[in-house]
């Protein structure tokens, strides 16, 4: 028996050794990119747009993440990262805090490391690729809402979940914004998905029979916004009752062409994901430094750079006239 | 003993085919001591469940609740701390307290209601999870804690990381407890017939307890270090642990339906599961594939069907060949 | 009358909750809200119905919900494809019934416990289907959605078509030998055994047909929304275990009825819109809901203690 595994193990090894050499003799400069979660449609596009900066530059792009949304998983695929000792590390940050621990530790190792999409603590990264800041995203998504509403009438979110930090970090600033802005609107209830689609039509259905006087719907986590548009749908009150939200357009396409879903607002996903790949190489070959004022990022052109952060641009509202155009 | 080479076997093939030298020449991946150690912190969490629900598994009982009741101890001691304003040793302590109480409650209903552990339990995970989320509203997060505190999670102590001597000091204490004590025979007593422990005098409910109040005592302590180890609190930690827990024992070969188990058996476990994990990010097939986390857990779930069908399998061809020599009736 | 008390005590749980509600926010009961409502639950009273007979059994599945996704999705492409739905329907009840028969042979054909085996195929699916699909939605043809009818009388054949098979099963259970088969090994195996039943084979085809049921629930799913993702079912496995338990089906085998795992699953499935039509937070409801379990479970324990005395 132990013969026999001994035989196996050499077999194996010689067999493995070969393919370690011929991995070993490519030596490209290796980008990991850590999303939240790795299944979500957000994060897949990013990663379209990941590729092809790749490509262009002729880099290693490595893509993992936690599968769900465990706070721990994070942390231990950067530590994963530190070992194998990839040059440049992109994470968007599921926890600021929690994070952080794990970044500082890949710096000092003498990995670059920069945000995209949800930063960390300042002192973990270099730069942080911004593509809105919370307070935008929360002010756009309020104004957008009073101004489907004419700024008047009860409304109600569907959030992911209870616990996700950049759900509440947006909700934070809605809410800082309805109570400055909107005095006549009135936010009734804050339910969660789950991120799931089916759970977030429920919710929604449950939302529309006991809030008789909703105006409109908001929902801040991608699978929330069909899945409320189909409840909508389903009760009869397309029109009566607005659906908004962050969302991709692809998913919902088909609720704003019928007229459910009033608009969707997110910021081109791919792009994000092919300026965070062209800043992290860009910092590894040292082309950009802090005080840097702008940036050059391919064929996407130049992007500002104001104190630390890369911005990548307005987010975007997507709605019956414009949604056609986009493929994401 | 069949882990113990699959273990050495999975270990020695991502030695050899998850270690690279990297564009600077230096040596990366699963052969460096840095790896070593980030696996042994890893799985020092998940390690301490698994301890925690081996003997309750032996006594052919279940613990769902525990990684709820990770995440309720992790808000407990950030709030114990941030808004009670105690010392971090008097809130870890504190928590360590009402770890146990809440173990506790699953062994009331589990002993002096006689119901079966399964069910009480499925009902203390959502309550323990629903409650986490109740006190911090699901948003507050306990943050910068002191560095003193963080060494235990993020530091190394003596060579190792610190949390590991935690980790072992507890494997140490729960293997005498199981292995060398007349407790952990009545616990295997329990697990094969529990009606015999009482006609044999054993003070089966007391004992039975016992092992439900250590697995919420060792959940308080994997929270703290899981705390340590992120530098947050907040009511998600530990979600889904259970299950790895589960399959760590029972691919440790302790019985789900009692009566045999060991804690090296369990830790073993847990090391092949925490080696899969980690080795399989570090093969260049499986990053180019970019699905580590994917990788990992089919191959854990496949290797726990492996692991049950090769514990079955003499018992079930000896069966076969005893019927085929058997006389025709 | 004494027979079914606990049966009893869970639909007056669950006639006290719909009571307060009518004093409190008797806009639950508009009609078809309520009906949306009841159509999204059908898909989880099939499957629960599956798992009351594997609990009763005395066996567990907690592969349902990745078997749910599977199904989900498989389903979803074919659709896509433009099969037509007379092949889609029966494809994803076998393709169910075939990740059934899976578990049924590990757990009756090498006697491996069922709760672990099932752990394993739960996770191997769920990481399985990520692996192969990334997370990505499937767009289903329009035609899927209510099997071509209109809504609301889509919503009634769901309604409708899951209420039928529950009296069906649950008469079946009482009535049919195969229904009193699943009870005797249940309550002793050896016995069963002993009585000229074969428990292995009844186990297995449990299992099957937990499947199969899954299969049909997901089909169920797919007809309410038109599009699907992978994720749908997650966490379904512990919402039917929970019904069926509160509904008093004995984890310890052989003992519950279908009617209480109906009423466990009203029950259950009214916190979260109770909690919306009377404005609570919703971080209350995880905590309820376990609250509510071990309630029935602890009244479980009194009452057969009490028989005991």
């Amino acid at each position: 028996m132990k013969k026999i595994l001994l035989h196996l193990c050499t077999a194996g090894a010689v067999l493995l050794a070969s393919l370690v050499t011929a991995s070993a003799a490519d030596s490209k400069l290796v980008v990991a990119m850590l999303p939240k979660s790795k299944g979500n449609a957000y994060f897949i596009s990013c990663k379209a747009g990941a590729d092809k900066a790749a490509k262009e530059l002729g880099i290693q792009l490595l893509f993992d993440g936690p599968t769900d949304s465990n706070a721990a998983k994070q942390n231990e695929i950067v530590e994963n990262w530190i070992t194998l000792g990839v040059d440049v590390i992109a994470v968007a940050a599921e926890n600021k805090e929690g994070i952080s621990t794990a970044l500082r530790k890949a710096r000092k190792s003498g990995i670059k490391v920069i945000t995209f999409d949800a930063d960390a603590m300042t002192d973990a990264r270099s730069f942080f690729v911004n593509q809105a800041t919370p307070e935008g995203i929360g002010h756009g998504l309020m104004d957008e809402a009073a101004r489907l509403t004419n700024s008047e009438g009860e409304f109600a979110m569907i959030v992911a979940s209870l616990t996700a930090a950049n759900q509440r970090e947006w909700q934070k600033h809605i809410e800082a914004r309805l109570k400055e802005k909107y005095p006549k609107m009135k936010l009734v209830a804050v339910r969660p998905c789950d991120d799931l689609k089916d759970k977030a039509q429920s919710e929604a259905t449950a939302l529309l029979s006991a809030n008789p006087k909703l105006k409109l719907i908001m929902a801040i986590c991608s699978p929330g916004v069909p899945g409320a548009a189909e409840a909508v749908k389903q009760a009869g009150m397309t029109g009566k009752v607005k659906v908004m939200g962050l969302g991709l357009p692809n998913e919902n396409k088909r609720y704003v062409h019928a007229g459910v879903t009033d608009s969707v607002i997110l910021w081109n996903t791919g792009d994000l994901g092919y300026l965070a790949i062209y800043a992290g190489v860009a910092v590894a070959k040292d082309e950009l430094k802090k005080g840097a004022k702008t940036f050059k990022a391919g064929s996407l052109g130049t992007f500002n750079i104001v104190g630390d952060n890369i911005l990548l641009g307005k987010p975007f509202i997507f709605n019956k006239g414009n949604i056609d155009q986009f493929d994401f | 003993m069949l882990l113990l080479y699959v273990l050495l076997a999975e270990w020695l093939f991502f030695y050899v085919a998850g270690t690279t030298t990297n564009r600077r020449g230096v040596i990366v991946g699963f052969g460096t001591l840095d790896r070593q150690f980030d696996i042994l912190r890893h799985s020092c969490e998940i390690g301490l469940l698994a301890l925690a629900l081996t003997p309750v598994i032996i006594t052919a009982g279940i613990d769902l609740s525990i990684g709820s009741l990770l995440g309720l101890c992790a808000i407990l001691f950030g709030k114990l701390w941030h808004d009670g304003g105690l010392p971090i040793p008097a809130a870890a302590g504190l928590t360590l307290v009402l770890g146990a109480v809440a173990g506790g409650l699953n062994a009331t209903l589990i002993t002096a209601l006689r119901l079966p552990p399964l069910i009480v339990t499925l009902g203390t995970y959502s309550l323990f999870r629903g409650l986490a989320e109740a006190i911090t509203h699901g948003s507050i997060t306990y943050t910068d804690f002191p560095e003193s505190f963080l060494f235990v999670g993020q530091e190394r102590l003596l060579g190792l990381p610190t949390q590991a001597w935690i980790f072992f000091a507890v494997a140490l204490a729960v293997g005498l407890l199981v292995h060398r004590t007349t407790f952990g025979r009545a616990f295997r007593t329990i697990g094969l017939a529990p009606e015999g422990a009482r006609y044999a005098g054993l003070p089966v409910g007391r004992r039975l307890a016992l092992v439900y109040v250590l697995a919420g005592l060792i959940a308080a302590i994997a929270a703290i270090i899981y705390t340590a180890r992120l530098g947050q609190a907040k009511a998600d930690a530990g979600t889904g642990y259970e299950l790895f827990a589960i399959t760590a024992v029972v691919l440790g070969g302790t019985s789900i339906f009692g009566g045999t188990g060991s804690i090296p058996g369990t830790l073993l476990g847990v090391a092949a599961i925490a080696v899969l994990k980690n080795g399989l990010a570090c093969l260049p097939v499986v990053m180019a594939m970019n699905a580590a986390e994917e990788m990992s857990g089919l191959l854990t779930g496949a290797l726990l069907l492996l692991a049950l069908t090769a514990s079955v399998l003499p018992k079930i061809l000896s069966n076969f060949r005893a019927s085929r020599h058997a006389p025709a009736t | 009358m004494k027979r079914y008390f606990r049966e009893l005590s869970v639909l007056g749980a669950l006639a006290a909750v719909l009571f307060g509600m009518a004093i409190f926010a008797p806009a639950f009961f508009s009609p078809q809200p309520l009906l949306s409502l009841l159509t999204r639950e059908a898909p989880t009273l099939i499957v629960a119905c599956g798992m009351a007979c594997v609990i009763i059994t005395r066996q567990i599945d907690i592969s349902v919900g990745s078997m749910f996704s599977v199904c989900s999705v498989c389903a979803g492409l074919l659709a896509a494809r433009g099969w037509p739905l007379l092949l889609v329907l029966p494809a994803s009840i076998l393709l169910g019934a075939g990740l059934g028969a899976i578990n049924g042979l590990l757990i009756a054909g090498l006697r491996l416990p069922s709760i672990v085996v099932t752990l394993a195929t739960m996770v191997t699916l769920r990481q399985g289907l990520n692996l192969v699909r990334q997370g990505e939605f499937v767009n289903l043809p329009d035609s899927l959605q209510w099997f071509g009818l209109s809504q609301r009388s889509g919503q009634l054949v769901l309604v409708g078509a899951s209420l039928a098979f529950l009296v069906a099963l649950a008469l079946a259970m009482r009535h049919l030998a195969a229904g009193r088969f699943v009870y005797a090994v249940g309550t002793d195996a050896e016995a069963a055994r002993l009585a000229g039943i074969r428990p292995q084979l009844v186990t297995f085809l449990v299992f099957v047909f937990i499947g199969a049921l899954t299969g049909l629930a997901a089909m169920m799913n797919l007809a309410q929304s038109p599009q699907v993702q992978p994720l749908s079912g997650a966490g379904l496995e512990l919402k039917v275990i929970a019904a069926v338990v509160v509904g008093g089906v004995a984890i310890s085998g052989g003992r519950g009825n279908l009617w209480g795992a109906f009423a466990g699953l009203l029950l259950l499935a009214c916190v979260s819109p109770a909690l919306t039509h009377l404005h609570i937070e919703a971080y209350w409801e995880k905590a309820i809901q376990g609250a509510i379990i071990l309630l029935a479970v602890v009244a479980d324990g009194l009452r057969s203690r009490k028989a005991k005395r």
